[in-house]
């Protein structure tokens, strides 16, 4: 069996495994049909619904079940996420795996569709360390919201964000991981495993 | 011994909404053919080498201290592990992933079971030992002895998922 407690790691595996066999749109695929559509379905569900209400909901449950170190903020025109503890990117880098170039894609590669659906864009960051940002608006709101993580602390202004700023993938109103501005691979160790 | 640790004792049961999804993306997009060399491509795979490597070095002791500690670290899991020189037998009273995906009403890959069986078995092969599933569908024995001790897997054997 494959269970759950690992899962981050043969998730990753996954990615390798379908891009080396069908190729990277099949990934992009896998991250929408896969994740965005059936795994997460609820997700979508909330957030079409209830909007920025329920991305508060959706991730205040599962970053909590899945032991993240983040703060959020809903504003009024958006929402916003500031993790400095990806428990996902964390399992990676503690264990030694790295078997697909950018993980980190992944999170954009399913959120941005589901976002696309539910009639919102995402303006986000992440360094390949654990770390990153997002910001979930209207497509017609302003990049950065004024209302959203105006007090909490950014995650940019923390230790560990500026050390890999030549390494860290920006999206701007995107839908897709296809709509990388910048970047590059995961700088994590290589795995010998 | 689990050859990856995180800091939780226990995973995330919604995992088991993507392991599920997965299989139901490559069997919907490139065939049962296709799924099952994901499955068995895992199985032989750099990620699960540490396991047939100890496998291999400490034989079936070392193959129940892992199913012991997997299923441990597994939300809702109720597994009975009995070995003996011959084998290793690992009675599934209440699968993890079947409960948790029934439990939220999700759809489940009617083949899904049939991944503990090409999974394990293929982990098993780099240490000379081979998997057989009977059941499946909530609840199953594996059992885990030497490749030529065992007849081939009957797949008729393991359950259609629901």
């Amino acid at each position: 069996m494959i269970g759950c407690y690992d899962f981050c790691g043969h998730y990753e595996w996954t990615f390798a495994w379908v891009e080396k066999n069908f190729g990277h749109e099949a990934l992009l695929s896998y991250w929408k049909e896969a994740i965005a559509d059936d795994s997460q379905l609820h997700a979508a569900r909330l957030i079409k619904a209830k909007g920025f209400a329920g991305m508060e909901e959706y991730w205040g449950h599962t970053l909590a079940e899945e032991g993240a170190g983040y703060s959020s903020i809903r504003g009024e025109t958006s929402f916003r996420i500031d993790m400095h503890e990806c428990p996902s990117k964390g399992f990676l880098i503690a264990n030694g795996l790295a078997q697909h170039p950018d993980y980190c894609d992944h999170c954009i590669g399913w959120i941005g569709p589901m976002m696309k659906d539910a009639g919102f864009v995402v303006d986000h960051e992440h360094n390949h360390l654990g770390k990153c940002w997002w910001v979930f608006r209207r497509p017609d709101a302003p990049r950065p919201s004024s209302d959203a993580g105006s007090t909490a602390p950014r995650v940019e202004n923390m230790p560990g964000w500026a050390d890999h700023s030549t390494n860290i993938d920006r999206f701007d109103g995107a839908t897709g991981a296809d709509q990388k501005q910048t970047g590059g691979e995961d700088s994590s160790p290589s795995s010998s495993k | 011994m689990l050859p990856y640790s995180d800091n939780k004792p226990k995973g995330a049961g919604d995992f088991y909404f993507a392991i599920n999804a997965t299989f139901r993306f490559l069997q919907r997009n490139f065939g049962m053919d296709n799924l099952v060399r994901y499955w068995t491509g895992l199985g032989e795979s750099i990620y699960f080498q540490p396991v047939a490597d100890d496998w291999r070095t400490r034989g079936l002791p070392a193959v129940a201290e892992y199913w012991r500690d997997f299923f441990q670290a597994e939300p809702n899991a109720l597994v009975e592990v009995m070995c003996d020189e011959k084998q290793v037998r690992v009675d599934v009273k209440q699968c993890p992933a079947i409960f948790h995906l029934r439990k939220n009403g999700r759809s489940i890959v009617p083949e899904f079971c049939q991944h503990c069986y090409f999974v394990s078995d293929a982990m098993g092969a780099r240490a000379g030992l081979g998997a057989r599933i009977e059941g499946g569908n909530g609840t199953c024995r594996q059992t885990f002895a030497a490749r030529n001790s065992q007849a081939p897997q009957n797949l008729a054997a393991i359950r259609r998922a629901s």
